[in-house]
């Protein structure tokens, strides 16, 4: 379920990684692990600190319009965290003999984990959806694999080089189809988008409440019948038998919560809507706004109504604010300050 | 039942800022101790001579005081035990050199190959340190002393006797403990001098609460439990203890959080070293030399006055004060705007209390029994969630958040329920003072004028490292972005402070764009006070933590 939340993709693949040697650049024999890790080391990250703006490589990441965040990271193992706690009574009754160790998880080799956060579309800056069948989200991150390989297909086959399966991918397609071979399922993404609280799935409790409180009525009314023997009015009428309606209240009873149960957590299950402007080209122009703006009003200061007004005209003129796509702030980089950190038409 | 301190193993600094206690002078030594069994008895000959917290009367109130304060590799030069070492806080096993980007004292935007001497302007006593080069600042030891007499501008001779002692001690020595005489920007100075700024009324000098740039300092520092006497604590903790609920009102902050050994407000002990009774009744001390740029203020404020009468439509005079206070979150007297907001409002304020009296010692008595009183420090922010009062950005908002960062607080109305319960947990004592010319309105940015600036904290990493860092040098906690504290902030990128307007006024806000790098370090370490406790241990080298 949680894939596809908030209009955005969550993405979670884990890739085997060979076992064995190969050669690094240097022409020392090295693990595939150990190239995997120093491809990664040296891939380039966005320009947000010093050191990367001075080297002036921008994330490959950065090459396309619907990343917000992604990582790539070596999962060695499974931590072994020390025995699972138990009860020492309930341990000696069982007859288990607490000096054996006990069978420990492990993984069977080092995965190369790949997450990202994307918009769900097929297009950059397509509007985000607010729904997506299973289907229509292999569609998306299909697309975006696609869109990985077509801007960034060297860093691509340097890094997944070293993993189990990938020597039979050629293009495009094979990309998107072993990507698709190592997703996982994501069980927690997270949001950072919300201009105002989003309008959440509310469960009408009440109602589900009710629902819930008539068959307990039923059983209830069912036990007092059977315990005090009679309830004369409804037996002559109805021929009534109160030790089958409470059976039959307490059996309507349980499925009653069952149900209720069941459909709070499916209401659970349900995406919650995209958060306005929580596409990438909209966070960027945002964020090429607001600098823009703060310089502008810091020119306006003192001056008068009619030369504000001219100059506001020049100002959405030049920012464009209804076109998200240009000009506007480039991935990756801190600030519009700095060098082509600019996108123009 | 509160605790009832020990106050005579406690150090004296810790519960007061001598300066407010009628010691205007000071001078800070910095010491390297050559050989550890010499060290040990430097400390043994100085415990003798340290001014503990010890309540005075007239009587017992010394003309000069003294305390001592080690760095990790002072402490570690004293052949303290692994044990005891290693379980010191990081932060302060780093000293403040290697602390400088969390600091802000490195251009964040410098790669470490472009800024290898990014500490160039620091004084040599500083720019030395921790270069193992044998002029690294072990111990730090200062002396604050009384006027010689009242209405002089001249310490008490007991200030140069005491010093005259210190350099015998070290001669004693062997120069085995020797004063580092590389202080000042010159580095030619045996110590770092400072004193109150003082103001002449016909004749006769006053020490004043001023700084540099002409503002009023030290006036709210937090109150703990131990560190009053119980019947002036109601009084005391107003605005400068913590805000518990409306029914309970203020109530003095958790002796843990400035003393080592103590429940802190978290219920927890701080982080420090074993044994036990070496870090009980002890604390942390940041030494910081904070260089002021009196000319570059002065220009900035110039033109930026200007900008604002002009848009403002007041006179020139209005529009300086207005944004000077506005930077700091008091007018330049001290009254907080949270309780003062407008000039006009100031004005009358100052008339109705009395600190325009004509006559001049009328005037100075007045203002300073306002500082002194609960009603300068017992104000709040939460009522003020925009700013329209006193700025997000100001430096009193920044640096003492009060009720403002209250989890429940919205930021479109007021929070009658608000309390400091977040804020609690990043209070510092602030202790130090001036240095430069006792004389306001002189030097630029080339002569020596500053703060010697000090703070007592339990930890140094979640206090005064996360203001610093956090709200010094940051503004996301203010939704002010990555702004800077208009005053103590590095401006080298971010010169901008906004100071929002109440629409009801027709004023439009107005933003301050040319903020330039008023106040620089000049350099500084971690310290860590002992108790007496912890001195008698570590002179007679039994700091055994088994």
């Amino acid at each position: 379920m949680p894939n596809f939340d908030t209009g955005h993709l969550f993405l979670t693949t884990l890739a085997p990684i060979k076992k064995g040697t190969t050669l690094d650049d240097r022409g020392v024999k090295v693990s595939h692990e150990q190239k995997i890790r120093t491809t990664l080391a040296i891939l380039p990250t966005a320009l947000q600190s010093p050191a990367t703006e001075e080297i002036g490589i921008n994330s490959p990441f950065a090459r396309n319009l619907r990343t917000h965040l992604c990582r790539f990271m070596v999962l060695d193992d499974v931590v072994f965290n020390g025995r699972v706690k138990q009860d020492a009574i309930v341990t000696a009754l069982s007859g288990e003999d607490p000096i054996h160790p006990r069978p420990v998880d492990q993984l069977t080799n080092s995965f190369l984990l790949f997450v990202a956060d994307i918009d769900a579309v097929t297009e950059d800056g397509a509007p985000l959806p607010a729904k997506l069948s299973k289907a229509q989200q292999d569609e998306v991150r299909d697309a975006y694999a696609r869109r990985l390989w077509e801007t960034m297909e060297a860093e691509i086959c340097e890094i997944y080089e070293n993993c189990e399966g990938f020597d039979t991918v050629k293009d495009a397609d094979g990309f998107a189809d072993y990507l698709r071979r190592c997703q996982v399922e994501t069980t927690m993404p997270f949001n950072d988008y919300w201009l105002n609280p989003p309008n959440l799935h509310q469960l009408p409790v009440k109602g589900m409440a009710a629902v819930a409180l008539v068959p307990l009525l039923v059983a209830l009314l069912g036990a007092i019948g059977w315990f005090t023997g009679s309830v004369p009015l409804l037996t002559w009428i109805f021929g009534w038998t109160p030790g089958w309606t409470f059976a039959g209240g307490l059996i309507a009873t349980a499925l009653t919560v069952w149900g209720a149960y069941a459909y709070t957590l499916r209401n659970g299950e349900k995406p919650m809507p995209p958060g306005e402007y929580g596409d990438l080209p909209s966070v960027l122009k945002s964020l090429y706004l607001q600098q823009k703006f703060a310089d502008f009003a810091v020119r306006m200061q003192g001056k008068s109504n009619a030369e504000i007004h001219a100059a506001f005209g020049d100002f959405i003129a030049e920012t464009q604010p209804e076109n998200k796509m240009a000009p506007t702030q480039v991935p990756g980089v801190i600030s519009i300050q700095r060098k082509n950190a600019i996108f123009e038409q | 039942m509160t605790r009832q301190l020990n106050l005579d193993d406690i150090q004296g600094n810790v519960t007061r800022g001598y300066g407010r206690f009628s010691f205007p002078f000071a001078r800070y030594f910095f010491l390297h101790i050559e050989d550890p069994e010499a060290g040990r008895k430097f400390v043994d000959k100085v415990r003798g001579k340290v001014t503990t917290a010890a309540r005075w009367t007239p009587e017992t109130k010394p003309k000069v005081t003294l305390n001592i304060g080690f760095t990790f590799m002072g402490l570690l030069q004293l052949e303290l035990p692994t044990r005891t070492l290693q379980s010191l806080p990081d932060e302060f096993i780093d000293g403040m050199k290697a602390r400088a980007h969390i600091l802000g004292d490195r251009d964040p935007t410098q790669t470490h190959v472009g800024d290898s001497e990014w500490c160039r302007h620091w004084d040599p006593l500083w720019r030395n340190n921790r270069t193992g080069n044998g002029e690294d600042v072990h111990i730090w030891i200062s002396m604050n002393a009384q006027l010689a007499a009242e209405g002089s501008d001249t310490p008490h001779s007991d200030l140069e006797k005491q010093t005259q002692w210190l350099r015998s001690l070290c001669d004693e020595l062997d120069q085995k403990v020797r004063i580092l005489a590389t202080n000042g920007q010159s580095g030619e100075d045996e110590y770092q001098s400072a004193s109150a700024i003082l103001a002449d009324i016909g004749g006769y000098k006053v020490p004043t609460a001023k700084e540099h740039f002409g503002f009023t300092d030290g006036i709210g520092d937090p109150v703990f439990e131990g560190q009053y006497p119980d019947e002036q604590v109601p009084d005391v903790v107003k605005g400068r203890g913590k805000w518990m609920s409306p029914e309970r009102g203020w109530e003095p902050l958790a002796t843990g959080e400035f003393l080592l050994g103590y429940p802190d407000e978290s219920q927890e002990l701080a982080p420090t070293a074993v044994p036990q009774n070496f870090m009980h009744n002890g604390s942390f001390l940041v030494y910081r030399k904070l260089h002021e740029n009196v000319g570059s203020f002065r220009e900035v404020m110039a033109a930026e006055a200007e900008t604002y009468a002009a848009t403002m439509d007041v006179s020139r005079e209005e529009a300086e004060e207005t944004l000077k206070a506005k930077m700091v979150g008091r007018w330049s007297d001290g009254v907080p705007l949270a309780k003062v907001p407008t000039y006009a409002e100031w004005k009358a304020f100052r008339k109705e209390r009395g600190f325009e009296d004509p006559n001049p010692e009328k005037a100075a008595l007045a203002l300073s029994r306002y500082l002194r009183s609960p009603a300068a420090s017992d104000f709040r922010f939460a009522d003020d969630m925009k700013g329209y009062k006193c700025p997000m950005g100001s430096h009193l908002r920044r640096v003492n958040t009060r009720d403002y960062l209250d989890p429940l607080n919205q930021a479109d109305s007021d929070n009658p329920d608000a309390t400091t319960q977040l804020n609690k947990r990043r209070r510092i004592l602030r202790r130090g003072l001036p240095y430069g010319s006792a004389t306001l309105g002189t030097g630029d940015d080339t002569t020596e004028q500053g703060i010697a600036f000090m703070v007592v904290c339990a930890n140094i990493f979640r206090q005064f490292e996360f203001i610093q860092q956090q709200w010094i040098q940051y503004s996301l906690d203010f939704n002010l972005g990555n702004t800077t504290c208009p005053l103590l902030g590095n401006h080298e990128h971010h010169k901008r402070h906004v100071i929002p307007s109440d629409p009801e006024s027709g004023k439009q806000p107005y933003i301050m764009n040319r903020l330039k790098t008023f106040v620089e370090t000049r350099g500084g370490d971690y310290f860590f006070l002992p108790s007496m406790t912890a001195l008698r241990m570590m002179a007679m080298g039994i700091v055994d933590p088994t």
